[in-house]
């Protein structure tokens, strides 16, 4: 990365030296490495070394980006000097302009700081690649495992990556992240009794090689396509809703886009004026915590090298901020936060630690276990999306269905929060554990 | 857009020595198959948001994709580099899939496709390069637009129009020395209106997408995208929620062929068959749907955001039936699923850049048009919905269980459109569905919307379809209303 970086330093001189007033440059560079594996055998191997340099410029008043992956000096410079005469055709936009320089980052000068980077990476071979991949299948005992069902298809990857991202700009700002990442994933598919095909995934990842569940994850994905055989039925109506953790970030994700700044400015969002105001129920509680130390999804610093903090987002159901970088903070004539939510976490509600719990205080209703496709309206909030699981009586997990759909309305639905467990997924950037909601419309 | 082939040898600064060495070093370990996808592609935007197009912005992404088959087995490397060096060491890595042991039959495809690129056989002719223009020239489009939007509907309270094109310049050669070039360009404008009426906020967005250059940005466009994102507003701000359940569906002619991407279009992708995910990975040869419905997958329309002239393998462009007289007749093919299953590659095999393998992809989608009429379809219907705009949708290839999002339509009441419906989602079942088609109407249209698909990686398609009236599927809408 050193050679890399110091191109970068060069071409925010050369930018400035060609006439830009302010430029920001971020470098990024990763390198990959997977081994894809197919019904028992290794299917596919890949290698993936990826750079490329991103160039923000504030020119005459106007601002442009522009971006690259020919990383050679003098086409870089042609580049930038081209980029520059675009940036002087656009329309006048004096409100474009880096962070004030005491917002940024200061404390990212390695890039190791947040204890991301795990050093046995240099270890791995294709040998062991291949090792892991193999040893994670279920596929070799296939007849030991099939009950009732015959397993069709068994597809995973196994992946080790290092990435590193480097920003610079013309007022002094130096940061940089660096963190590997470990993954696994298999999708299965099986073949019920009936000649039904039922499929089913599960994935892990995680920073540290040592804490993937590289084991377990085939296992799991064949369990959960099993657990699908016999849907039954279930008449359209209202019901308890219940949604595992791997899948609640569906619900929680609309809520962060609609207090983005992007949304915000252009009316176009369901929590326009909403700051300060009580919107939704006081079980719901979120907040950002970027700078936990090893955990996926901590970052130092935004796009704009601007410094994360902790911070509640939603407090008891109280909106305590939007997010707005400093071009949509000076639109909106209001002050700058930081661009974007980096690893948020929904707080435990109610006293429940697992799903079990959750299922136990609801007794009946439906588990939301997948999301099958649907939207939302950014305006409105309005929401249907498809959904399998499966029902839920006494607080026990029954028959499996699907083809059906929730409907409703953010707003209304997480005023109808009434649980929210503590089972979060470690490998997950968005710490949102199971949830529970009362009342919810399902059409079947 | 194919130019001569030493200006794609000069581009990626290789020759045909240097590309054979590297087939042959992808080969050592004992590979049966090797190609390389070279590609060149920038990239422009301008974004006008708050009456100025204050941000815009060019791109360039450049390298080369080193593939080595072993029987089905892929091994895959890409460089942001041409020099023979990384190339090479490119070539090794990919090589390595040859050493895993195999009990697959060795790749036999050969010779689909022979000759050089045609110039008069070009999907996609350009009058002006969009490399060839500076982008300060496009920015009275994207102001006349938003001027256009504002004349037509006084509740528009903001608009946000982007222009994106790019031009990739693709150069790719293989193991069976086959030499093949293109330069494939597209050109984007989308438009998004946000409304108010009574202190209430409504949204609407149109897109335009072709292979087509800079020529495309005229003023007839600009009125032809501010008329439809101002239509159907009244509606919009009317608009419930039905009440959710089993009913008809009559999808409107266009972008109802959503319906064929996501329900049918995906499970004939021949890898989900390969694999025997597929919920029709046993229905090759069997009667699907009615009679008299014929479904394909066309790479061949001229301009169109699917089209090719060769697809990425190598492969010409061609139109494929999947259905025929409601037959299942063939799946979409790339080169290993074609040997697979003996019959010749399709022209599906696509990737969303150098980064990435190519898989069976999609181009664009649609249905031959029948002989009912649309009004007699809806006439058809005593309780259901009308759906004719739409923003995403999803299948689950297992299951065959498909889903896609109602953006705007109409509830159908004893054989008329009543009230507006909106934001709602559609579930079904593929093979359900299809059987459960019982009309197409006559007026076939192809959505020239910008989109795209997301199975894996991205890559621009397109969809169409006349008007159909589908038997039964599952609304998403209240439980008591």
């Amino acid at each position: 990365m050193n050679k890399e970086i110091a191109l970068a330093r060069h071409c925010l001189e050369f930018a400035l030296s060609e006439g830009a007033e302010k430029v920001r440059i971020t470098l990024t560079r990763s390198l990959m490495d997977l081994v894809g594996v197919l019904n028992g055998e290794v299917d596919k191997v890949a290698h993936a070394l990826d750079r490329s340099m991103q160039i923000q410029l504030f020119v005459d008043g106007k601002f442009g980006t522009f971006s690259s992956n020919c990383l050679e000096q003098e086409g870089l410079e042609a580049f930038i000097r081209e980029a520059i005469g675009t940036v002087r055709m656009l329309e006048e936009d004096r409100l474009r302009d880096l962070p004030a320089p005491s917002r940024l980052a200061k404390d990212a000068k390695t890039g190791l700081e947040l204890g991301l980077y795990d050093e046995t990476i240099s270890e791995f071979t294709p040998e062991r690649r291949r090792a892991i991949a193999l040893e994670s299948m279920t596929w070799p005992r296939k007849t030991q495992l099939e009950k009732g069902f015959v397993l069709i298809s068994e597809e995973g990857e196994y992946s080790d990556s290092v990435f590193d991202s480097y920003t610079i700009d013309s007022q002094g700002l130096e940061a940089r992240h660096t963190e590997t990442s470990f993954e696994i994933g298999y999708e299965t598919t099986i073949q019920d009794s009936e000649g039904n095909h039922l499929s089913s995934y599960w994935w892990d990842a995680a920073p540290f090689f040592k804490d993937l569940k590289w084991q377990d994850c085939a296992v799991t994905a064949l369990r959960r396509a099993a657990a699908q055989i016999g849907p039954g039925s279930v008449p359209s109506g209202k019901y308890n809703l219940i949604v595992d953790s791997e899948c609640a970030s569906k619900l929680v994700t609309p809520l962060l886009n609609a207090l983005g700044g992007y949304a915000l400015q252009q009316n176009n969002s369901f929590l326009a004026d909403s700051l300060g105001k009580k919107v939704f129920s006081e079980k719901l509680t979120i907040t950002d915590r970027p700078r936990t130390t090893g955990q996926t999804g901590s970052r130092l610093f935004d796009s704009e090298g601007v410094a994360t903090k902790e911070m509640d987002i939603i407090s008891q159901g109280v909106v305590k901020t939007y997010f707005l970088n400093t071009y949509m903070a000076a639109k909106m004539e209001m002050a700058p936060t930081v661009e974007d939510a980096t690893r948020i976490c929904v707080s435990p509600y109610g006293g429940c630690i697992s799903q079990e719990d959750v299922l136990s205080k609801v007794g009946d209703g439906i588990l939301v276990t997948g999301f099958n496709g649907g939207n939302s309206n950014s305006a409105t909030g309005n929401f249907s999306y498809g959904i399998e699981g499966f029902v839920v009586k006494d607080g026990k997990i029954g028959t499996p269905v699907r083809e059906m759909l929730i409907t409703g309305n953010f707003i209304d639905l997480w005023n109808k929060l009434t649980l929210a467990a503590d089972d979060a997924r470690s490998c997950m950037s968005k710490q949102i554990p199971t949830l529970a909601f009362r009342d919810i419309d399902f059409a079947s | 857009m194919i130019n001569e082939k030493k200006y794609y040898l000069d581009i990626f600064r290789v020759d045909e020595i240097s590309l054979d060495a590297l087939i042959a070093e992808g080969l050592r370990s004992g590979g049966s198959y090797c190609d390389l996808f070279f590609e060149n592609t920038t990239y422009g935007s301008l974004l006008l948001r708050d009456g100025a197009v204050t941000s815009g912005g060019s791109h360039v992404d450049f390298g080369v994709g080193v593939r080595v088959l072993a029987g089905e087995k892929t091994g895959y490397a890409y460089s942001e580099s041409t020099s023979l060096a990384e190339m090479t060491a490119c070539a090794k890595a990919a090589s390595q899939i040859a050493s895993s042991p195999s009990e697959v039959s060795p790749y036999g495809t050969r010779n689909p496709s022979r000759g050089e690129p045609n110039p008069k056989a070009d999907r996609y002719p350009v009058e002006t390069n969009w490399r060839d223009v500076p982008m300060t020239s496009f920015l009275p489009f994207l102001q006349g637009l938003e001027t256009r939007v504002k004349e037509k509907d006084t509740r528009v309270q903001k608009v946000m129009a982007n222009l994106a094109f790019q031009v990739s310049d693709i150069l790719m050669y293989n193991s069976h020395r086959e030499l093949k070039w293109d330069t494939r360009p597209m050109g984007t404008v989308s438009v998004s209106v946000v409304f108010i009426q009574d202190g209430k906020i409504e949204n609407k967005a149109v897109s335009r997408s072709f292979r087509c250059g800079a020529e495309f940005l005229s003023q007839s466009l600009a009125e032809e995208m501010a008329s439809e994102v101002t239509s159907g507003i009244d509606a919009r701000f009317e608009a419930k929620r039905p009440e959710g359940g089993q009913m008809s569906v009559v999808m409107g002619a266009g972008a109802s062929g959503i319906l064929l991407h996501e329900a049918m279009g995906h499970a004939f992708e021949a890898d989900f068959n390969r694999k025997g995910t597929s919920i029709f990975a046993d229905k090759m040869g069997k009667q699907i749907c009615q009679k008299g419905i014929n479904i394909l997958d066309d790479g061949t329309l001229k301009g169109n955001r699917g089209s090719l002239n060769f697809d990425d393998e190598g492969i010409p462009g061609q139109k494929t039936y999947m259905v025929e007289d409601g037959i299942l007749t063939s799946y979409l093919h790339d080169r290993i699923s074609a040997a697979h299953y003996g019959v010749r590659p399709t022209g599906n095999g696509r990737r969303e850049s150098f980064r990435y393998a190519p898989l069976p992809r999609m181009r664009a989608t649609y249905m031959e048009s029948g002989n009912a009429k649309a009004q007699d379809l809806i006439s058809e219907v005593k309780k259901g919905i009308y759906v004719d705009e739409f923003s995403n949708g999803q299948v689950q290839i297992g299951e065959g269980d498909f889903t896609f999002y109602v953006k705007s339509g109409f509830l159908i009441e004893n054989g008329r459109l009543t009230m507006p419906v909106k934001d709602i989602n559609i579930i079904g079942n593929g093979p359900a569905a299809l059987a459960d088609i019982r009309g197409v109407a006559d007026d076939l249209a192809i959505a020239p919307g910008a989109w795209t698909c997301g199975k894996e990686q991205s890559v621009p398609v397109s969809c169409g379809i006349p008007t159909v009236l589908i038997s039964s599927l599952t609304v998403g809408g209240s439980a008591n209303e």
